[in-house]
């Protein structure tokens, strides 16, 4: 692109007048203002109050579309918060509905926020005209001092109210410290160096080549193993539960124990506590080492209540919230938890009940790893309590207090 | 802002980019005395009193151990302390920044900041009970449920009668000498003429600043969230103390009102004043929602019982309907109303604004506390009743008389702060 200059002699764009103080200026620009000029404009080295009514300046339509821009990213937002976890992923969150107003009101918030403040700098920017890299005036050597402490005002020779030798009388009756032509830009280049347009346009070509591959790679199969991007973090330096181990002779990562030792914590030598076992059978009674009270009960009950409630229910009928919950929305794979008061329960040996909560059963998960020893078997204490109670006769109930049922 | 020289015409502005220091050529030509100042005072005053005298008449007559009053004289109370507590950090907020566009509205603030002792008076028909062992209105006050409940018993040693009066004291020493403090340098400053006080001034404001913070948000905690001892919210104090700010520019904006109406501040305060005014009041209206609704999306996240109960109580039945109306009319309708410049430099419009501020948060405090009147579940439908009338009556009377004796022998405009012509030459454009 060839610096085209103009031909001829260099043409008047406009006069520029030069003032010592603001005050000078607002004066000029209301005489201004008032002889009907429309493309002129001051320089100042900073923000004067006063200067937009001087200048006739209408207030400024950014407000407007800041709103919209506003009201753009709160639809924005409620139409995203509505699509992703009401209709493309719905996912229960700490039992909220899917489509949550108080949860979504931070989202709302930010995006509003958001749209408003980056349409408030964009639509600034335009609204200016801006980016403005070159300017007529900038080849005044005295124009520099609009940002030191001068104060300029410059009339455009294409407004419509602009005559070369009224225009300067006017600005001459506003006593102005200087008053200067300025005239067509023949100097300069018209355009961008070359180099630099071909370097940016190439900056801006390479700048989508990731892109491209990105969208390629998304549409395409391979059989090439992926690429690790970060390969210290893909591979760790650890060794993980079940991989193989290339240190140990054995291949195995977890090393089994070894033999003649125990681990803190696992020495289980009682065979009816820790195993709920006596002589290879489940045990009928509850061990030794643990007193069987209204302290063990009272206890069995609050862990009852905290890990098996759930889902057994309160009484042990199986009725439990997660239950009750799971049907009353239809769901077809659920499978109701046991009814823990009635058929072979009652009869099951307190050693297994013991063995079934550390282990698990079915889809029950195992316990062990949360409840203790002790616990488990309060917990089977407490079932047998609740199963005499889910089969209670009256005779169950103390004599005295029989008056008292309906 | 920015600088320009001062003689040029009628609003010539003046501003922050260079610091002329006192520019004595702009003077107050307006009527800065209120002569009538006495006179409204013993009226506002008189109204108050027999507010006050009649909701504690119909309390005592209602035969319910003082409960409904007790309830209803509490709404009333927080309402108006709020208002007092709100020009006192104003006034406070405006030495802290060494505020020049308030100069010329800044001691109609100290009059209000200066009337905190009034509302440690109207303290009295809440501290005596309690102190006399009435357990209506908080039930820490009752030491036999205290005795049975383990989180009562637990906040015992915060939660007594005693210690109750003995921090309510040292509120209001702490309320009463710092606005006495603001008011009187200010009025001496008119009489001596001396330069440099408010250098001074902006000294005590940093520390009275976090100590009003302090007692504002514990003042909150023991006056309204230990109705519900068994709760908590940390944020409380900030919620109260939102409100508290909204409520103070509104009322502020309508004494301006009011007194240019009297022919008072009539050049001196210009709709640049009255903008600022309502942006404070729009800022804090946003800032409301946003306290409110932090402490609300945390509970109602966490759906932690002892926490959701509070929210329970004041979302269900009655109380649903208030809530709804909080967030449509405390934040919606404010919001968009406010939302614009052309409203807050309208007078009518900011009028209106100022208005319904006031009112609403007035519900406001009525379902911060009324709700608690239910914790025995005998409520059935809104408890609001004339009470509730006669104490706002009451309570705001005596305020207004408070704030209208300390003007009767002052300027209404601080006339010898040395920025007292940026004030009045100052432009929000």
């Amino acid at each position: 692109m060839a610096a085209h200059r103009p031909e001829g002699p260099p043409k008047l764009l406009g006069v520029v007048a030069e003032y010592e103080t603001p005050t000078a200026l607002v004066h000029a620009a209301e005489k201004v203002r008032d002889a009907g000029f429309q493309h002129w404009d001051t320089y100042t080295p900073f923000p004067i109050h006063g200067i937009d009514p001087a200048m006739g300046i209408r207030p400024t339509r950014l407000p407007w579309i800041v709103l919209c821009a506003g009201l753009t990213g709160l639809t924005t937002a409620a139409l995203l918060q509505w699509w992703t976890n009401a209709v493309d992923y719905p996912w229960v969150i700490s039992g909220k509905p899917f489509l949550s107003i108080p949860a979504s009101v931070p989202v709302y918030f930010e995006l509003t926020v958001l749209f408003s403040a980056l349409t408030a700098l964009g639509a600034m920017i335009v609204i200016n005209g801006l980016p403005e890299p070159h300017h007529p005036l900038d080849l005044k050597e005295r124009f520099g001092r609009a940002t030191d402490d001068r104060f300029f005002l410059y009339i455009q020779a294409r407004d419509p109210k602009f005559d070369e030798s009224a225009t300067r009388a006017l600005l001459e009756s506003t006593h102005p410290e200087d008053l200067d032509d300025v005239m067509e830009d023949q100097s300069s280049p018209a355009g961008l160096p070359r180099p630099l347009v071909i370097g940016l346009a190439a900056l801006v070509c390479a700048a989508i080549v990731p892109f491209v591959l990105f969208v390629q790679a998304r549409q395409t199969m391979t059989d090439q193993p992926r690429i690790h991007m970060v390969p210290d973090m893909d591979f760790q330096l650890k060794y993980k539960t079940q991989k193989a181990s290339a240190f140990f002779a054995d291949g195995r990562t977890v090393r089994p124990q070894e033999p003649a030792t125990i681990a803190v914590g696992q020495l289980d030598e009682d065979e009816h506590l820790h195993h709920g076992r006596v002589e290879g059978e489940y045990a009928r009674t509850f061990p030794s080492a643990l007193p069987v009270d209204e302290a063990a009960m009272k206890r069995g009950q609050t862990q009852y209540d905290i890990f098996c409630a759930p889902c057994h229910g309160l009484s042990g009928a199986g009725d439990g919230i997660v239950s009750r919950r799971a049907q009353d929305k239809e769901q077809s794979m659920w499978v109701p938890p046991t009814n823990l008061t009635q058929g072979y329960l009652r009869r099951m040996p307190v050693g297994q009940m013991y063995e079934l909560i550390g282990k698990g059963v079915r889809n029950m998960p195992a316990y062990g790893p949360q409840i203790s020893i002790e616990d488990r078997w309060r917990i089977v204490l407490y079932v047998r309590a609740l199963q005499r109670a889910g089969n209670a006769t009256i005779e169950d109930v103390p004599a005295a207090e029989r008056g008292g049922l309906n | 802002m920015a600088k320009k020289d001062s003689d040029s015409e009628h609003d010539a502005p003046h501003g922050g980019h260079e610091d002329h220091g006192g520019d004595s050529t702009a003077a107050v030509t307006d009527d800065v005395r209120l002569p009538g100042a006495a006179r409204v005072a013993q009226i506002a005053g008189g109204v108050g009193v027999v507010g006050v005298l009649a909701t504690i008449g119909l309390g005592v007559s209602a035969g319910d151990d003082l409960r409904s009053f007790s309830f209803a004289y509490l709404t009333a109370y927080v309402y108006g302390l709020s208002i007092a507590l709100g020009a006192l950090v104003w006034v406070t907020l405006q030495h802290l920044f060494a505020a020049r566009w308030s100069v010329v509205v800044r001691r109609v603030g100290e009059l209000f900041a200066a009337s905190t002792p009034v509302m440690a008076l109207l303290a009295l028909p809440i501290l005596v009970p309690v102190l006399m062992g009435n357990h209506q209105l908080y039930e820490w006050v009752d030491h036999a449920a205290v005795e049975k409940d383990h989180i009562l018993h637990h906040k015992h040693a915060y939660l007594n009668e005693t210690f109750f009066a003995v921090r309510l004291v040292v509120y209001f020493v702490f309320w009463a000498w710092l606005g006495r403090y603001w008011l009187t340098k200010s009025v001496e400053q008119d009489r001596t003429k001396a330069k440099g006080l408010h250098a001074k001034l902006y000294g005590v404001s940093a520390p009275s600043m976090i100590a009003l913070a302090l007692t504002l948000s514990f003042a909150a905690i023991d006056l309204i969230m230990s109705l519900d001892a068994r709760w908590f919210s940390t944020i409380f104090g900030v919620y109260y103390f939102s409100g508290a700010v909204v409520a103070w520019h509104s009322l502020f904006a309508l004494v301006l009102f009011w007194l240019q109406g009297q022919g008072k501040l009539v050049k001196s305060v210009s709709v640049h004043h009255f903008h600022d005014i309502g942006k404070m009041m729009f800022a804090f209206t946003v800032f409301w929602a946003y306290i409110a609704f932090s402490q609300y999306m945390l509970i109602w996240y966490a759906n932690v019982p002892e926490e959701t109960v509070w929210y329970q109580e004041r979302t269900n039945g009655p109380w649903q309907n208030v809530a709804w109306f909080l967030v449509v009319g405390h934040f919606v309708v404010p919001f968009l109303f406010l939302l614009s410049r052309h409203v807050k430099r309208n007078r009518a419009g900011l009028k209106l604004g100022a208005v319904w501020l006031l009112f609403v948060h007035w519900v406001d405090m009525f379902w911060l506390v009324k709700p608690s009147l239910g914790r025995h579940g005998e409520l059935h439908g809104l408890p609001i009743g004339v009470m509730d009338v006669t104490a706002v009556v009451g309570v705001l009377g005596m305020l207004l008389a408070a704030a209208a004796w300390n003007a009767r022998d002052k300027n209404l405009i601080p006339l010898e702060d040395e920025r007292l012509a940026k004030s009045l030459a100052f432009t929000n454009s």
